[in-house]
C-alpha cells in the first residue's frame, strides 16, 4: 500500500510540476511578467520546454535509482518510509531550483531587451465584474459544520462504549497504530480538528472572495475569463475538500464508537479513495483553470500595456503589496492563489488554524 | 463598466477614478439608485490603496454625486434641476470660467468653444463608449 500510494503520488508530482509553465497566465514567465508581444517568443517557449523536460528527466533518474534499489532488495519497513518521503521532496527540490535558474533567465532577458519600457502603463477594472462572480456562499461551507455537530452529540450520547484507548492515527494499512488515554477531550478531539479545518474552509472562501480581480488592461476578456474561473474552481474545490474531510473524520470517529463497523477493506480503501478523489480533483482544478481564456489573450496592445507588478513580487513567487487590500492573489508560478504578505491577516488566516490543530494535539 | 487609470501619470488616482465615475454617469452607464462597490472591493479589483478609493467617494459626496449611506454604502444621487446659484452650480461655474478663459488666451474663438461644448454634449449623450 505504501509503495502504491508513493507511485501516485510521485507520478502526480512530477505531472503537475511538468505543466506548470503551461498552466500559469501566458504574460508571467516563470514569475516574470512580459508584454502580450513576447509571451511566444520563441527562447520564452524554449525555457518553458527546458524546464518541463529537466524535471521529467529527474523523476526518471530518480525513479529507476529507487527500482534499482528495490530490486537488490536490502529494503527494510524503515527505509522504505524514509526513501519514499524523501524522493518527492527531492523532486520538488530540482523543480524549485530549475525555476530559480529560469526566473533569472528571463529576468534578464527583459532588462537587457528592454521589454515594455516606454510603454504607457494602464491598472483597469470592470465595475461589474463582481455580480459574475460564482464563488459558493458561506453557508454552504457551514453544513459539513453540522454534521461534526452530530458527531460530537453522538460521541458524547456513547460515551461509556468508547474503548479505553482512543485512536490518533492510522497506519498505511488503514488500521490505528497509535492510540491515547480515553477522556472527554480526547473522546472528541478529532472532531474538533475537523471543525477548525471547516472554519478555515468557509474563512479562506469569504476572504478570497474578498480579494481582488485583478483584470489585465490589454486582455480584459482573457483575464476575466481567468479570474472568474479560478475563483469559482477554488471555492468548488475547498468545499469538495471539507466534504470529504468530513466523511473521512466521520467514518474514523463513528470506527472508535463501533469498533467492527467497517472491513479490514474498507478501512484501506476509504484513505485511498479520499487520496484519489483529491488529486483527480486538483488536475481537473489545474486543467479548467489554465485552459480558461487562454485562446484570448490579445497580442497587440501598442503603446499600452499593464501596471508591471515584478517590483511587487520578490524572486517571482512572494508577493508583498502593501497598498492592495486583497489578501490572497494569483499564484505566478503554479495555479491557484498565495499571500499577500504584506497584509498580516492573511498570516493569521493560514497559520492560525494549523497552530490550533497542534495545540488540539498537544493536549490530547 | 470599465475604469481605467495610469498610475504615472500626472493627474491624481483619486482624481482619475472621480473622474471617470462621473463621466459614467453623464453618459448613462451608472443611473441614480446604483451602488458603486465596496471601498474594499473597488481598491483589490483595481489594485490601489483603499484610502484613494475613499478619498474619490468623499469627493463625490461633497460634490453631490453620491450618497454614502452607513453599511449599504456608496449610492448614486438622483439629480434634479441643477438651481442658479446653488454650491453646485456656483463651483461648476467657477471651474468652467477657469477651462474657458485658459482657451480665450490661448486664442480660441467664441465660435470654436461653442462648436466644442456641441461636440461634447454629443458625445456624452449619445455616444457610448
Amino acid at each position: 500500500m505504501t509503495v502504491t500510494i508513493f507511485l501516485i503520488l510521485y507520478f502526480f508530482i512530477t505531472l503537475v510540476e511538468m505543466a506548470i509553465p503551461y498552466l500559469v497566465k501566458p504574460t508571467i514567465v516563470f514569475g516574470v511578467s512580459v508584454p502580450e508581444k513576447k509571451m511566444r517568443d520563441p527562447r520564452l517557449l524554449k525555457f518553458k520546454r527546458r524546464y518541463s523536460l529537466t524535471v521529467l528527466a529527474t523523476s526518471l533518474v530518480l525513479f529507476i535509482g529507487l527500482l534499482v534499489w528495490g530490486i537488490q532488495g536490502n529494503s527494510t519497513e524503515e527505509t522504505l518510509i524514509l526513501i519514499t518521503t524523501a524522493a518527492p521532496f527531492a523532486l520538488l527540490f530540482v523543480s524549485l531550483a530549475c525555476y530559480v535558474y529560469f526566473h533569472a533567465k528571463t529576468t534578464q532577458l527583459k532588462r537587457e531587451e528592454k521589454w515594455g519600457e516606454g510603454v504607457k502603463q494602464l491598472q483597469i477594472t470592470d465595475l461589474s465584474v463582481r455580480s459574475r462572480d460564482e464563488m459558493l456562499p458561506w453557508y454552504l461551507f457551514a453544513l459539513p459544520m453540522l454534521v461534526t455537530l452530530g458527531i460530537i452529540a453522538y460521541t458524547i450520547v456513547h460515551y461509556q462504549q468508547l474503548p479505553n484507548q482512543i485512536p490518533t492515527h492510522w497506519g498505511p494499512n488503514g488500521q490505528p497504530d497509535a492510540f491515547t488515554e480515553k477522556n472527554p477531550f480526547s473522546a472528541i478531539s478529532s472532531p474538533i480538528m475537523l471543525f477548525i479545518m471547516q472554519v478555515m474552509f468557509l474563512v479562506i472562501n469569504e476572504t478570497t472572495k474578498r480579494s481582488g480581480i485583478k483584470l489585465s488592461a490589454t486582455s480584459t476578456e482573457a483575464s476575466r475569463v481567468r479570474q472568474l474561473t479560478l475563483r469559482k474552481y477554488t471555492s468548488w474545490f475547498m468545499f469538495l475538500t471539507s466534504i470529504l474531510i468530513t466523511m473521512l473524520f466521520s467514518f474514523l470517529q463513528l470506527m472508535t464508537v463501533h469498533e467492527n463497523l467497517l472491513s479490514e477493506v474498507m478501512m484501506l480503501l476509504i484513505p485511498f479513495a479520499f487520496l484519489l478523489i483529491l488529486l483527480l480533483g486538483s488536475i481537473v482544478f489545474a486543467v479548467k483553470v489554465g485552459k480558461a481564456g487562454a485562446d484570448k489573450w490579445v497580442q497587440s496592445g501598442d503603446g499600452v500595456g499593464d501596471f508591471d507588478e515584478d517590483q511587487y513580487w520578490k524572486g517571482g513567487l512572494f508577493y508583498f503589496n502593501k497598498n492592495d487590500p486583497s489578501i490572497f492573489v494569483e499564484k505566478r508560478f503554479g495555479v491557484g492563489w498565495t499571500l499577500n504578505f504584506a497584509n498580516p491577516i492573511g498570516y493569521f488566516i493560514t497559520f492560525g488554524p494549523i497552530l490550533l490543530i497542534l495545540i488540539v494535539t498537544y493536549f490530547t | 463598466m470599465i475604469i481605467q487609470i495610469e498610475p504615472q501619470s500626472d493627474v491624481a488616482i483619486y482624481k482619475q477614478i472621480t473622474n471617470q465615475l462621473i463621466e459614467g454617469i453623464a453618459r448613462g452607464h451608472l443611473r441614480h439608485g446604483d451602488s458603486l462597490p465596496s471601498v474594499r472591493a473597488f481598491a483589490a479589483d483595481l489594485g490601489v490603496n483603499m484610502h484613494t478609493v475613499n478619498k474619490s467617494y468623499h469627493e463625490l459626496e461633497k460634490r453631490g454625486i453620491i450618497k454614502i449611506v452607513p453599511k449599504s454604502g456608496a449610492v448614486i444621487e438622483a439629480q434634479t434641476k441643477l438651481l442658479q446659484g446653488s454650491p453646485h452650480a456656483k463651483r461648476i461655474q467657477h471651474e468652467l470660467k477657469t477651462v474657458i478663459a485658459e482657451a480665450l488666451v490661448l486664442g480660441m474663438k467664441t465660435e470654436q468653444l461653442e462648436q466644442e461644448l456641441a461636440m461634447i454634449m454629443e458625445d456624452l449623450k449619445h455616444n457610448k463608449q
